[in-house]
C-alpha cells in the first residue's frame, strides 16, 4: 500500500493551490455576495490547462488520472467551492459523457473545446418532478427523420446560464422504461427550440450558476445522440459515479478551508485572558474536524484510486461522496460555532463555507440516494 | 561563451541556480524558543524564483535557453520538477547524501566545480538570498570563483549592444550598470512576479531532462567554515507599561527607553 502521492500529484496540488490563493481567494466573497459567475477564473483554469484534466491529449486534455484531478477539485474548493463545482460539473459531469460514450467525431467536435477552455460544459437531467427519481422525468425525444426532437423542462442544470455545450437527457421510448427508454444528447449553446432560464438565487455555492431550461421542439440531429438510443441512463448513472468523486473532494475542500479557518481564529482569539486554543472543548472540536478532514480524503483517494485502476467504484464513490458531504456539514457548523457571533456574520469565510456544504448533501445524488447505491451494493 | 549579444540576436544560455528550502510557513516554535522541524514542507527559495522567472522572461524576449541547476540530498527531486514546471528545458541535480545544510562558501564550491567544464553558460541567474540563511553570499562568492563579474540586487536586465544593462537597487535609489558576458546576476524580487505553472507546465517537468552530478564527480573535498551552533525563534516581549499623553508622561517614558538602552 502507497498513501503518498506523486511527487507529480504533489506539485498538481502545490500549483492548484498557488493558483487558487492568487486569483479565487480575492474574489471568492465578492463573487458569494452578488452571486456572479468568476468568468475571468473560469477562463484562466482553461487557459492553464485545468478544465480538462482527466483526459487525453488528442483532445487537448492533460491526460491526468481522476485522482490527480479529484485532488485539484479540492484545493480549488478550499478557496471557493462554487468555483470547485463548475470544474467539476464541467469535468465529470458534461466531458465526461462524451468521452466514456460519445464517438470519436463528437469527441473531437465537442470534448476538445471543453478540454481546452474554449466551452464550458453543463449537464441537463434534472426535472421538476424528477430528482432522485429520474424514471419521473417528462422530456420527451421523438425521431423525425435524421433529426430527434426535444420537448420538456429541466430545472437545476448546474453551469445552465453559462454553458456552452449541455449533455441532456429524456425518453425516446416511455414504454421501454428507464434501463432503456432514455437516451442521452449533445446540445450546443444557441440551438433553435432551446431556452435556458434565469439563475436561481442559491443558499450557497451562489456563484455556481443554476438554472432551469425548456426545450420547445428543439431539434438536434442523430450525430449528436450519445452512444445508442436507450442508454440514457446508464450514460447518467455512470456520470454520476465519476461526478460523486469529484463533490466528495469538493467538500473536503471545504472542510479542509473551515479546520484551516478554525484553528487560525482559535489561536487568536482570546477569552478569559488565553486564547480559546487553549481550551480542551475548542481543541476536540478541532481534533475530530482534522482527524475528519483526513478519513474524507482517504475516501475519496480510494474511490479515485479503484477507478485509476479500472476496478469497480460505485460503491465506494457513493460512499465517499456521503460520508464527506455530511462531515463537510458537521464541520462547517463547528467551525461556525468555533468563531461564535462573528463566524454568523458576512465576512467571516466560515459563514459561507457552512452555506456552500450543505449542498454536497443533495446534488448528484442525495445522501438518501447514495445510501440506496450503497445498500443495493452490499445487500446484494 | 556561444555568442555575443547585438540588438536583437540570440540570448545566450543561462543557467539559474535555486535552492530547495524549508517553507517557513511549517515552522513550529517548540519550548525555549527551539524551532520545530520535525513535520515540515520543502519549497523553492523565494528569490530563486524570481531568477528562474527572469530567465523565463529574457529566453522569451530573444531566445536561447534555460536550464537549472541546484544542490541537494539524491531525494530532494521533488524541487526539480517544480523548478522544470517554472519553464527551464533542462535540469542539473548536484546530489550527495552529505549536501544538507551547507554553508554559503561550500555550496560556492560545490557550484563552481559542478559548472566549470562541463556546463555551458553566458549568463548565470541567482536570488539575491536564500529564504532560510539571507546570507547572500552564494551569488558573488560563484561569481568569483568561476571569474565572471557579477552585479547584485538587479530590478531589471535589459540588452544594450553586445552587453547587459542592470539597474540594481541601493539605498539611495537606482544604479544601472553594464556588463559584458559571461556574467552572473543576483536578483532582487521587484524584479517580477513569478507565474504559477499551468497544469501543462507541471505534467511536463516529468519529461524534461535532468543530468545528476555526484560528490565522485566533483574534486571535492568541501568543508564547512562556518558552523552553526544553535537556532532559536525570534520573539517579541511587551512589559506592558502606560505611559500618560502629557508632559510628564513623555518624560516617563524617555526615561524609561533611556533606562533599556533604546535611547
Amino acid at each position: 500500500m502507497d498513501f503518498k502521492l506523486s511527487e507529480e500529484q504533489e506539485l498538481v496540488r502545490q500549483n492548484m493551490r498557488e493558483f487558487a490563493q492568487t486569483y479565487v481567494d480575492p474574489i471568492a466573497a465578492e463573487i458569494d455576495e452578488n452571486s456572479r459567475y468568476p468568468e475571468e477564473v473560469i477562463k484562466r483554469l482553461g487557459a492553464m490547462g485545468w478544465m480538462g484534466m482527466p483526459y487525453p491529449a488528442e483532445y487537448q486534455g492533460a491526460g491526468t488520472d481522476y485522482l490527480t484531478y479529484a485532488v485539484a477539485v479540492e484545493e480549488l474548493s478550499r478557496s471557493c467551492a462554487a468555483t470547485g463545482f463548475t470544474m467539476s460539473v464541467h469535468t465529470g459531469l458534461a466531458a465526461g459523457p462524451i468521452f466514456y460514450f460519445g464517438n470519436e467525431e463528437q469527441k473531437k467536435k465537442y470534448l476538445t473545446p471543453l478540454c481546452n477552455g474554449g466551452a464550458l460544459g453543463a449537464f441537463a437531467l434534472t426535472e421538476p418532478g424528477a430528482g432522485t427519481d429520474v424514471g419521473a422525468a417528462t422530456t420527451m425525444i421523438t425521431k423525425d427523420g435524421d433529426d430527434y426532437i426535444i420537448n420538456g423542462t429541466k430545472t437545476f442544470t448546474s453551469n445552465g446560464p453559462n454553458g456552452d455545450i449541455y449533455v441532456v437527457f429524456g425518453w425516446t421510448n416511455k414504454e421501454a422504461g428507464g434501463p432503456k427508454g432514455m437516451s442521452a444528447f449533445i446540445v450546443p449553446k444557441g440551438t433553435p427550440g432551446m431556452s435556458v432560464g434565469g439563475h436561481f438565487k442559491k443558499m450557497g455555492i451562489r456563484a455556481s450558476q443554476t438554472s432551469e431550461m425548456v426545450f420547445k421542439d428543439c431539434r438536434v440531429p442523430k450525430e449528436n445522440l450519445l452512444g445508442q438510443e436507450g442508454m440514457g441512463l446508464k450514460i447518467a448513472m455512470g456520470s454520476f459515479d465519476n461526478g460523486r468523486i469529484g463533490i466528495a473532494a469538493q467538500a473536503v475542500g471545504i472542510a479542509q478551508a473551515a479546520l484551516d479557518e478554525s484553528i487560525s481564529y482559535a489561536k487568536q482569539r482570546v477569552q478569559f485572558g488565553k486564547p480559546i486554543s487553549k481550551n480542551q472543548a475548542i481543541q476536540w472540536m478541532i481534533a475530530d474536524m482534522a482527524t475528519e478532514v483526513q478519513a474524507g480524503r482517504f475516501m475519496y483517494m480510494y474511490a479515485a484510486w479503484l477507478k485509476d485502476q479500472g476496478l469497480p467504484y460505485t460503491k465506494e464513490a457513493s460512499m465517499a461522496k456521503v460520508w464527506c458531504a455530511e462531515m463537510c456539514s458537521k464541520h462547517a457548523s463547528k467551525a461556525v460555532q468555533i468563531h461564535g457571533g462573528y463566524g454568523y456574520c458576512k465576512g467571516f469565510k466560515v459563514e459561507r463555507l457552512m452555506r456552500d456544504a450543505k449542498i454536497t448533501e443533495i446534488y448528484e445524488g442525495t445522501s438518501e440516494a447514495q445510501r440506496m447505491v450503497i445498500a443495493g451494493n452490499v445487500l446484494r | 561563451m556561444n555568442q555575443s549579444l547585438r540588438g536583437d540576436v540570440e540570448m545566450p544560455n543561462i543557467l539559474c541556480c535555486y535552492k530547495w528550502v524549508i517553507d517557513e510557513a511549517y515552522i513550529r516554535t517548540g519550548p525555549a524558543q527551539a524551532l520545530d522541524m520535525s513535520v515540515v514542507d520543502y519549497k523553492i527559495s523565494d528569490y530563486d524564483k524570481n531568477a528562474i522567472e527572469e530567465a523565463m522572461l529574457l529566453q522569451e524576449r530573444f531566445g536561447g535557453s534555460v536550464a537549472a541547476i541546484t544542490i541537494g540530498r539524491p531525494d530532494d527531486t521533488k524541487g526539480l520538477k517544480d523548478a522544470l514546471s517554472r519553464g527551464p528545458q533542462k535540469a542539473y541535480f548536484v546530489n550527495d547524501p552529505s549536501f544538507e545544510k551547507l554553508e554559503p562558501a561550500q555550496t560556492a564550491a560545490i557550484l563552481a566545480d559542478a559548472i566549470t567544464g562541463r556546463i555551458e553558460y553566458d549568463l548565470i541567474l541567482c536570488g539575491e538570498g536564500s529564504s532560510d540563511l539571507y546570507a547572500q553570499q552564494v551569488g558573488p562568492r560563484l561569481a568569483e570563483k568561476l571569474g565572471i563579474p557579477c552585479i547584485s540586487y538587479a530590478v531589471a536586465i535589459n540588452v544594450e549592444g553586445s552587453r547587459l544593462k542592470v539597474e540594481r537597487k541601493t539605498e539611495e535609489g537606482l544604479e544601472v550598470v553594464a556588463v559584458p558576458l559571461p556574467a552572473l546576476i543576483t536578483v532582487a524580487p521587484d524584479i517580477n512576479t513569478p507565474r504559477i505553472p499551468g497544469l501543462r507546465d507541471t505534467l511536463a517537468a516529468s519529461k524534461k531532462p535532468v543530468e545528476e552530478i555526484g560528490l565522485t564527480d566533483l574534486p571535492g573535498p568541501y568543508e564547512a567554515r562556518i558552523q552553526t551552533v544553535g537556532i532559536k525563534a525570534a520573539s517579541l516581549t511587551r512589559n506592558g507599561q502606560k505611559f500618560s499623553a502629557d508632559k510628564a508622561g513623555v518624560k516617563a517614558l524617555v526615561e524609561a527607553l533611556q533606562k533599556d538602552g533604546a535611547l
